[in-house]
This record gives structure tokens, sequence and C-alpha cells, in this order.
């Protein structure tokens, strides 16, 4: 005669719970190895975001010439741009930890940063756009979202056809001080926005062409 | 981390643990799955068949008994509810021909087949007491290969497995599947003594036992069910014999086969709510039998909320991007919605449900009906875990109403 086998009950509560903890460090693991990459782009995009501060001392010094700054300023801004479609796509697969949200904001505000630095080349040469596109982080409105979504499309879009835009995603939610002043200064006052060369403010972006129009 | 997360990680940790119950039961206890005890002794057994508008199937049904194997089979008593068609003329016809067979009839229409089998109870001077349904077929050596259970004298009652008789319609076809599951899982259930249910189509008690249920609850839609927790407070061991064969007609159409389900959803309900007192009490009922049966419920709503929750909002969001996809004039899809790093939910999911299926396939190799090793297309199998399991928890809702309001209708 067959004997009750209830201790299986226990036995299999602790290979769940080891199988859970196994499955919860993995992902603690991947999470923190994401985060790693991301800081150390992170690092090197700061180097190359002081770089292109002290350009932008220069220029108000020294007459360089307008065709370098527009190569440099975009070649640095698609490069973190780059850098945050990774970072979003890390931060879309992480659910343990914060820390990938914290790396979004230290991105803001490296691209605030950015977009203060190139107020005084934008003014000098006038060959190439800034784009600063000024979107809600922390939406749970579904219709924001999907607006935000195609925003990021037609702006995408507008850069691929015109080789002289510097694109500049910012998410206007974060509560970095020196952004909001910089939002108040170009008086924005709700999300998503677009500032097109720090004169044009757009809360409806209805095409591509609409951009196209404003831009130099 | 999200409230939705965490929920999610609840969700995931019972269903895990009960998979690796199942899992764990199933690899310590493979080779005694098949296992038939030989009696002592040959038990006195009569079976008790409620009957009501099943002349083209008792005939069958009376037949099948009489050609069982099983030598101390004394007596089957039909007993028909005031049928409407020739059933009772049929009973009858049998009684005359065979002694062993007695035709019983209610003074009047009870209305759930609990009332004929409590009538019929009263004729029962055996050992053992047995019950099927009118439109059930046993093989040869069911009873015989249930009865050496009662060697041991702490068992109460021993269910049969159920196999779907003749499926030939999609919708039975996919019942054979669920059948054939539910039970090698409960064969695997009986290893842990917690069998929750002694099926309707054939299951067998020890009279003592019986007697000491005082019967079928007549208020419970799911008298079987509620005959098994019974048994299991009052101190029974309740066993299954997986050889032991029985064939049942299932429902054909959707609108029997939901009416049937909302019946055995809602005596789940009138179940719980009778033994309430006794969860997390001493014993398996209340300490294992009960809150699996509420967790089992519980995860299948969670899961129906979270997946409604989730291609809800998926939906929503996919339809007002290309809405405004469309209108602005871009591409309705780009490189940036596909993501190439799932996340460590969606990798607990992907394990869930290949242990799952799994589970499913292993359980199906061991009912072989045919040679071949599933007996199963992989469609059908396929429709069968990610469509009609999917109808559980929408059915569970829909019997919380009718339970609520009142429902109790056979």
């Amino acid at each position: 005669m067959l004997k009750s086998k209830k201790h299986v009950l226990w036995e299999a509560l602790i290979v769940t719970i080891v199988i859970f903890l196994a499955g919860l460090f993995l992902g603690m693991l991947i999470e923190t190895s994401n985060s790693v990459e991301i800081s150390n782009l992170f690092t090197q995009s700061e180097i190359s975001l002081t770089d292109a501060m002290a350009t932008s001392r220069l220029v108000e010094d020294f007459d360089f010439d307008c065709e370098d700054i527009k190569q440099n300023n975009i070649k640095f801004a698609n490069r973190i741009y780059e850098e945050a479609q990774t970072l979003e796509e890390y931060e879309a697969s992480g659910k343990l930890t914060d820390s990938m949200k914290l790396l979004h904001k230290k991105y803001d505000l490296l691209r605030t940063l950015l977009w203060t630095s190139n107020q005084k080349s934008l003014d000098r040469c006038e060959n190439y756009n800034l784009i600063v596109y000024l979107y809600e982080y922390n939406s749970e409105d579904t219709n924001k979202k999907a607006i935000q979504n195609v925003w990021s499309k037609i702006l995408l879009d507008v850069k691929d056809q015109n080789d002289n835009i510097l694109l500049l995603p910012i998410a206007g939610d974060q509560d970095l001080t020196s952004l909001d002043l910089l939002m108040n200064e170009h008086q924005v006052t709700q999300l998503p926005a677009v500032v097109i060369n720090n004169n044009e403010v757009l809360y409806e972006v209805d095409s591509i062409n609409q951009i196209q129009t404003l831009l130099n | 981390m999200e409230f939705l997360t965490i929920l999610y990680f609840v969700y995931t940790f019972i269903a895990f643990y009960f998979l690796m119950i199942y899992i764990m039961t199933y690899f310590q206890n493979r080779k005694h799955i098949f296992e038939t005890i030989e009696p002592d002794k040959i038990r006195s057994l009569s079976i008790v068949i409620p009957c009501f508008n099943e002349d083209k199937n008792i005939a069958r049904n009376i037949e099948a008994f009489l050609a069982s194997d099983y030598k101390g089979l004394k007596k089957l008593i039909i007993v028909d509810d005031c049928s409407t068609d020739n059933s009772y003329e049929i009973i009858k016809e049998y009684a005359k021909k065979y002694p062993r067979v007695i035709a019983l009839q209610t003074p009047k229409n009870t209305g759930r087949a609990a009332g004929a089998k409590n009538f019929g109870i009263k004729y029962v001077k055996t050992e053992l007491i047995g019950f099927s349904d009118a439109d059930s077929l046993p093989n040869k050596n069911a009873i015989s290969k249930m009865i050496g259970v009662f060697n041991d004298t702490k068992v109460g009652g021993v269910t049969s497995r159920v196999f779907v008789n003749n499926p030939k319609k999609y919708l039975t076809k996919i019942q054979a599947i669920e059948y054939k599951i539910i039970a090698f899982t409960r064969k695997l259930l009986e290893f842990l003594d917690a069998i929750y249910v002694t099926n309707g189509p054939l299951s067998i008690y020890r009279k003592k036992a019986f007697d000491q249920t005082g019967g079928f609850d007549l208020n419970n839609l799911t008298e079987d069910i509620e005959l098994t927790w019974h048994l299991v407070a009052k101190g029974w061991k309740v066993k299954m014999s997986i050889p032991a064969i029985i064939r049942s007609y299932v429902p054909k159409t959707i609108k029997t086969w939901f009416h049937q389900r909302i019946r055995w959803n809602v005596g789940g309900i009138q179940t719980i709510a009778k033994y309430r007192k006794q969860v997390l009490g001493t014993g398996m009922l209340g300490l294992f039998i009960m809150p699996f049966f509420v967790l089992s419920w519980f995860l299948g709503l969670t899961g129906l909320v979270f997946l409604t929750y989730r291609l809800t909002r998926y939906l929503m969001m996919k339809f007002l991007v290309a809405k405004y996809s469309v209108a602005a004039q871009v591409a309705l899809v780009s490189m940036e919605d596909f993501s190439l790093n799932p996340s460590i939910l969606f990798i607990f999911g992907i394990v869930l449900l290949s242990l799952g299926l799994a589970y499913t396939v292993v359980a199906l190799a061991h009912s072989k009906e045919s040679g071949r090793i599933i007996g199963h297309s992989i469609l059908d199998i396929f429709i069968y875990s990610f469509f009609y399991l999917l109808m559980y928890p929408p059915l569970l809702i829909v019997s919380f109403y009718k339970y609520l309001r009142g429902y109790n209708t056979w």
C-alpha cells in the first residue's frame, strides 16, 4: 500500500523558492549589467559634452568654421540619441531596479546641457537647426503616449531627411531645475512640446512638412 | 517596484509552486500511477444509477455494468427520476430479465441527480456502494480495478478515470484532452491525499463511510464534490484508480457546455461556502484542498485580469499610434517598436508556459487510448492550451455572479 507523500509540498515549496530566487538574481544581474553598460556610455558622453561645451566657449572668442561646429554638435547629438535608444530598450525590460530611471535622468541632464551649450553657436551659425523635443516621461495616459510615439517618428523622419538637424529629445518632467528654467525661458507650458531653433514652440505636430517649413 | 510587477511575481510564484507539486509528485510516483491493488477479498457492491430521459443510453449503460468482471457486484439499482420518455420501460425490461437489476422510480421528479441517488441508497445493503451516470459506459474491468483500495480500512471512496466517449465534434475533442489532464492531475493529487472530487460517472464508496455523510447534499449543484469533501472532513481517505476507465458523453454544443460549467463552478462555490470554516484547519481538506481550490481560482482570475489589462492597453496603444501615424503620414511600424531585451517577467512567463505545456504532453502521454504516444494533434493541444483554458476565468466570473443571485438549477 502506498503511503501518502505530503513531504512533496515542502520540497516543491523549497524548489520553487530556489528557482524564484535564482530567477530574481539572474534578472538583477542582467539589469545591473545593462546599467553598467549605459553608465560606461554615459561617461564617454560626458567627456564629449565637456568637449562640446569647451568648443562652445571658444566660439564666443574665436572665429571658428561654422561647418565644423555643426558637424561636431550633430555627431555628438546623434551619438547620445543612439545611446538613449539603447537606454530605453533596457529601461523597458528593467523591472527589478530603478537604476535605469536614474540614468535616464542623467541623460536628460546631459541633453539639457547640450541644449544650453548650443544657444550661442546657433545664434552665430545659422547652418544647422536645433529641434528640442520635450516629452512627458511619467505619463500613464495612453493617448498621450501614442501622440508622443508618433511625434518621435515624425521628428526622426525630419532628421533623416535633413543632414543639418540637431535633435534633442528630453523628458520634461524629470524635476531638473536647469531644464525647468529653460522651459520657462521658452514659455513651454505643456508637454509634449517641440522647440525649433529656440524660437518656435509647437504643441501640435501634424506632419513632417509642418516642421520642415520652420527650419533654416 | 511597481504594484503590478509585485502582483505578477506573486501570481507566478503560486503558479510555479502548483506546477512544481505536480512535477515532483509525478517524478516521485511515476511507477505507481498505473498500479492496481489486488482485493484481499470479494466485497459486495451495489451500483446506483440515476436516470432522467436517457432512453437512448440507459440500455447500453446497464449492459456495460452487467458485463463487468467483478464478482461482487450484487445489485444494479436504476432510479428513474420520472422520465418523460421510455427510460423507465427499458429499465423495467432489464429488471425482468436480470435479477441483479432493480428498477425504481422516484414518487415525483427530484430535479437533480442527487435526489434520485439518495432515493436509491435506501435499497443498498452491501459493503460498498457505487454511483454512475446513465450515459456512461464502464470498461469490463473498471470496477475490479477499483476495489483493491478498500483493503486499506481508512479508505472511504475511490474514483475512476473518465474518457470522453466518441469525441467527433471539435468541442468534444478538446474536452477529451481536458478530461485526460484532469484525470492525470487527480491521480497525482491522490499521492498527497488531496483528491477533491470523486466523479459522477463512476465512483465507489465504503457504505459505512458514505452513511456518515448522510448522503448527497440536495442543495449542492456538484453533489460529488461536496460528498468528497465531506468524506475527507470525516477523516476518510479518497483514492483514484487510473486503470479503471469509464467513457462518458460530454456536451457537444457551446450552450450545453457553458451550462454544465456554470453548474460545476456554482457547485464548487457552494461547497467552499459550506466548508469555509475548515480552511487552514487540521487535515488535508483545510490545509491543502481548500486553499488549493481557492488559489487555483485566484490564479485564473488574476491571470485574466492581467491579460485583459495588458492586451487592452497594448491594443489601444497600437490603435492610437496607427491612427495618428496615418494622419501624420509616417510609418506605422518602426524598428524602435521591437525590443530584443525581454524582461525578467517575460522570461518567468515563458518558463511557466513551457513547463505547463510539458505537463500537458506528459499527462496525455499517460492517457493513451490508441497506439499513438500523445493521441491528439498539436493543433488541438494548442487550441486547448491557449484558447480553451482561457474560458475558465470568465466562466468563473459568471458563476460567481449567478451564485450571488441564488442560482441553483441543475
